[in-house]
């Protein structure tokens, strides 16, 4: 028991504990500073002056080229101060979701295709058709990838997100190891399967190629399906029924998903781009699927003249067929309160110049076509020859249906440990792909409901 | 005033002759009677799956890119300074330290005042409030994102570092309680009474009665707070918007993008994130240990 004395002391304490707690909260409030728009607010057109946030997302290894266009933005707009803050990829999409949530948006942030569907659904970003129709960029922007996010951004055909870059899968192969094997270059799958199993010899720790498992296997393996396939769609004629399951493609999938193992060094059942790319890079291992976005990587790593990038292998009809790659983009947040400004900003980083800047140290296919006419993608032969490819009419896209909301749930943490199960033996290539079709089947009848 | 009766043990039965006799117990052998390699083999062992990873980053946070050496010659220093200066690990490190610091602080003095009421007050609620201490351990902070983030938009406090310690400091606080509470229940109360009786207060007698006795408890509780608010990663991403007041796992997590990734710098990264961890632990390890087993002698 407390004795009068006890409490009279324990109310002492608890009185400057609850004052310590009043002036550590204080002092912590004193070096808060929220600055950006709340979630959900319309936010304003404002002065075309003052400061504007960007979130890139894609942090990190673009940030040195992300301060170099700002800085030019700020030069040529002395009234705009830009507030750069890179956030890595894989965390983006949540924290933008929290802030949509909770406030505190930026004015400006990097839009994928891939997360189009999601952030439009929950109203958070500006369309920018009437701005980008009285912009001098309005007839500079590559068409296809103009529609691509159009089509992604939740089925309406609004623009909320200005192209910046187009990826594109590439098949990287060691050009050291082919020549001394005697091999040709796999441009087609009939060469790429036999590439790989001439190429491999486990017992020394070499392999033929090596397949993508763990995060992120999904997309690869829908590219490897179709481009075998050769089916051009991802819906049939009604728009109803995905063709992930067609007989042609779970054939092309029992061939791929056999590779692993036979070819494929063991671990690669886990494997997401990173230890793929790193055992690639420092292994000897004759073939990767990888995108454009790791060709410096390679670069660093085996010098240009130990590698080459080249566009997917054509089909048995000659026609090469690939997956569509998520086109980036720059967004507006509907609740920016400096619209104007943050218009200035997008514009400026899609303009030519910083257009050609931008891809060229991210080693993409640039949106704005006069920059896609410059002189370092000459030089960049993945990049080149990706451009060449989605330009020439040389290859048939398949478009993802990225204007799924539950798109990025379906194809990855619902999808890839199946295609593990596929990868070790334990479900077979239709079972997963016919479950896989069920679901998209059904979002897909969900999403056409709510479109009306 | 809390008494205890004493009472002596009951005494033992008398043995008898016709007890059955007792097997003879298996004498443990002496350190000395074991052969090396029974001791070193196991270890060592254990010490290469534990140290090649260590090695590996190592390894490639110090060899030139490109380079396939397995051993970390010639060595380069190109990925540390790409990181400390390009990458702004040098200000991460700062804030990261910030962090660590405050929760280190308000952790062990909450805790403290938290664990001294368990552990010496009885009150109506007292098993209730244990076992709420116990389920909020159970909630993951994903889980509290968005109301936090809310609760700190409204007190002006997003994008400042003060955010994430106090986010730190109230998700260490349960284990935290609970401990520093077991500690102090082991410090004999008559102690405190004898005090009270020489003339201290309730808050002196604990001052310079207590306290001292709970050096190892609060190292292991303090140490524990600023490692935990070191590594963790969640709150910092979403609580923070500058570039310039990230921390240390949120820039390590910058270093990989969507499609690329310089694992030299990474591994620089997280060298740089390990080290203070290390130092921390080579120095205090010794009160660590005294610490947590003082803390669990009592549930």
């Amino acid at each position: 028991m407390l004795s009068s004395r006890d409490k009279g002391t324990v109310r002492r304490r608890t009185s400057a504990a609850v004052a310590l707690g009043a002036v550590l909260a204080l002092t912590a409030t004193a070096c808060g500073d929220d600055g950006s728009g709340a979630g959900g607010g319309e936010g304003a057109e404002g002065s075309g002056k003052g400061k504007i946030t960007f979130w890139d997302n894609n942090g990190g290894i673009r940030t040195a080229v992300w301060k170099t266009i700002i800085a030019d933005f700020e030069k040529a707009n002395p009234d705009i101060d830009v507030e750069y803050v890179g956030i890595a990829a894989t965390e983006y999409q949540s924290k933008v979701d929290t802030a949509i949530q909770g406030g505190g948006l930026p004015d400006v942030g990097g839009v994928t295709a891939s997360m189009l569907a999601g952030f439009s659904a929950q109203g958070a970003l500006e369309p920018l058709d009437d701005r980008l129709a009285e912009s001098p960029l309005s007839d500079k922007l590559n068409k296809d990838m103009v529609e691509s996010l159009k089509a992604a951004g939740g089925g309406d055909g609004t623009l909320y997100s200005m192209p910046t870059s187009a990826n594109n899968g590439v098949l990287y192969y060691r050009t050291d190891l082919f020549e001394k094997a005697g091999l040709d270059a796999p441009t087609t799958w009939d060469k790429f399967y036999a590439a790989a199993e001439k190429l491999t010899d486990a017992g020394k720790n070499e392999f033929g190629y090596t397949i993508r498992g763990g995060s992120g296997s999904v997309a690869q393996a829908l590219d490897a399906m179709y481009g075998q396939s050769g089916i051009t769609s991802f819906w049939d004629a009604d728009k109803k029924k995905t063709t992930v399951n067609d007989p042609k493609n779970v054939e092309a999938l029992e061939k791929y998903a056999a590779l692993y193992k036979k070819v494929t060094p063991a671990a690669d059942v886990n494997n997401d781009f990173a230890k793929m790319v790193a055992q690639w890079d420092t292994g000897t291992i004759g073939m990767l699927n990888h995108n454009l976005g790791s060709y410096q990587d390679h670069v660093k790593a085996l010098g240009v003249e130990k590698f080459r990038g080249i566009p997917q292998p054509v089909g048995p009809s000659g026609k090469r067929v690939q997956v569509s790659n998520p086109v980036d983009g720059l967004g507006m947040f509907k609740s920016s309160k400096n619209k104007e400004a943050a218009w200035k900003f997008i514009e400026f980083a899609t303009s030519k110049e910083q257009n050609s800047k931008f891809n060229e140290s991210a080693g993409q296919v640039p949106s704005n076509t006069e920059a896609a006419n410059d002189a370092w993608i000459q030089k960049a032969e993945p990049t080149k020859l990706a451009a060449q490819a989605l330009n020439d009419g040389s290859t048939t896209i398949v478009q993802l249906p990225y204007y799924l909301p539950d798109w990025n749930t379906l194809s990855k943490s619902e999808s890839e440990p199946g295609f593990q199960k596929v990868l070790l033996g334990d479900m077979s290539a239709k079972d997963f792909l016919d479950g896989l079709a069920e679901k998209l089947n059904e979002a897909q009848a969900e999403w056409t409901e709510q479109m009306g | 005033m809390i008494t205890k009766e004493a009472t002596a043990p009951a005494p033992a039965p008398a043995r008898t002759d016709h007890a059955p006799p007792r097997p003879a117990k298996k004498r443990r052998p002496a350190w000395d009677e074991v052969p090396r390699w029974q001791i070193y083999l196991p270890l060592g062992i254990y010490l290469v799956f534990t140290l090649i990873p260590f090695y590996w980053i190592l390894l490639f946070a110090v060899r030139p890119a490109g380079s396939t050496s397995l051993v970390p010659w010639p060595m380069t220093t190109d990925h540390f300074e790409k990181v400390w200066t390009d990458r702004g690990f040098g200000t991460y490190f700062t804030n990261s330290v910030y962090v660590g610091l405050a929760t280190l602080v308000m952790t062990t003095l909450v805790a403290l005042a938290g664990g001294y009421a368990l552990a010496r007050f009885d009150f109506k609620v007292k098993r209730g409030f244990m076992l709420a201490l116990l389920c909020s351990q159970f909630v993951p902070g994903a889980l509290l994102l968005v109301p936090l983030f809310e609760i700190f938009a409204g007190l002006q406090m997003i994008n400042s570092l003060g955010s994430v310690s106090i986010a730190e400091t109230v998700f260490q606080l349960p284990l935290s309680i609970i401990l520093i509470s077991n500690f102090i229940k082991n410090v004999p109360y008559s102690l405190e009474e004898a005090a009270w009786v020489d003339g201290c207060g309730r808050f002196r007698a604990f001052r310079i009665v207590v306290l001292p006795l709970l050096r190892p408890g609060l190292i292991a509780v303090g140490s524990f707070a600023f490692v935990h608010s070191w590594n963790h990663f969640l709150f910092a991403l979403m609580f923070l918007n500058n570039q310039h007041k990230q921390t240390i796992p949120v820039g390590l997590n910058s270093l990989m993008s969507a499609d690329s990734v310089d694992l030299g710098a990474l591994a620089a990264g997280g060298i740089v994130a390990a080290v203070p961890v290390v130092i921390v632990f080579a120095f205090i390890q010794k009160w660590l240990i005294t610490g947590f087993s003082a803390g669990a002698v009592k549930g």
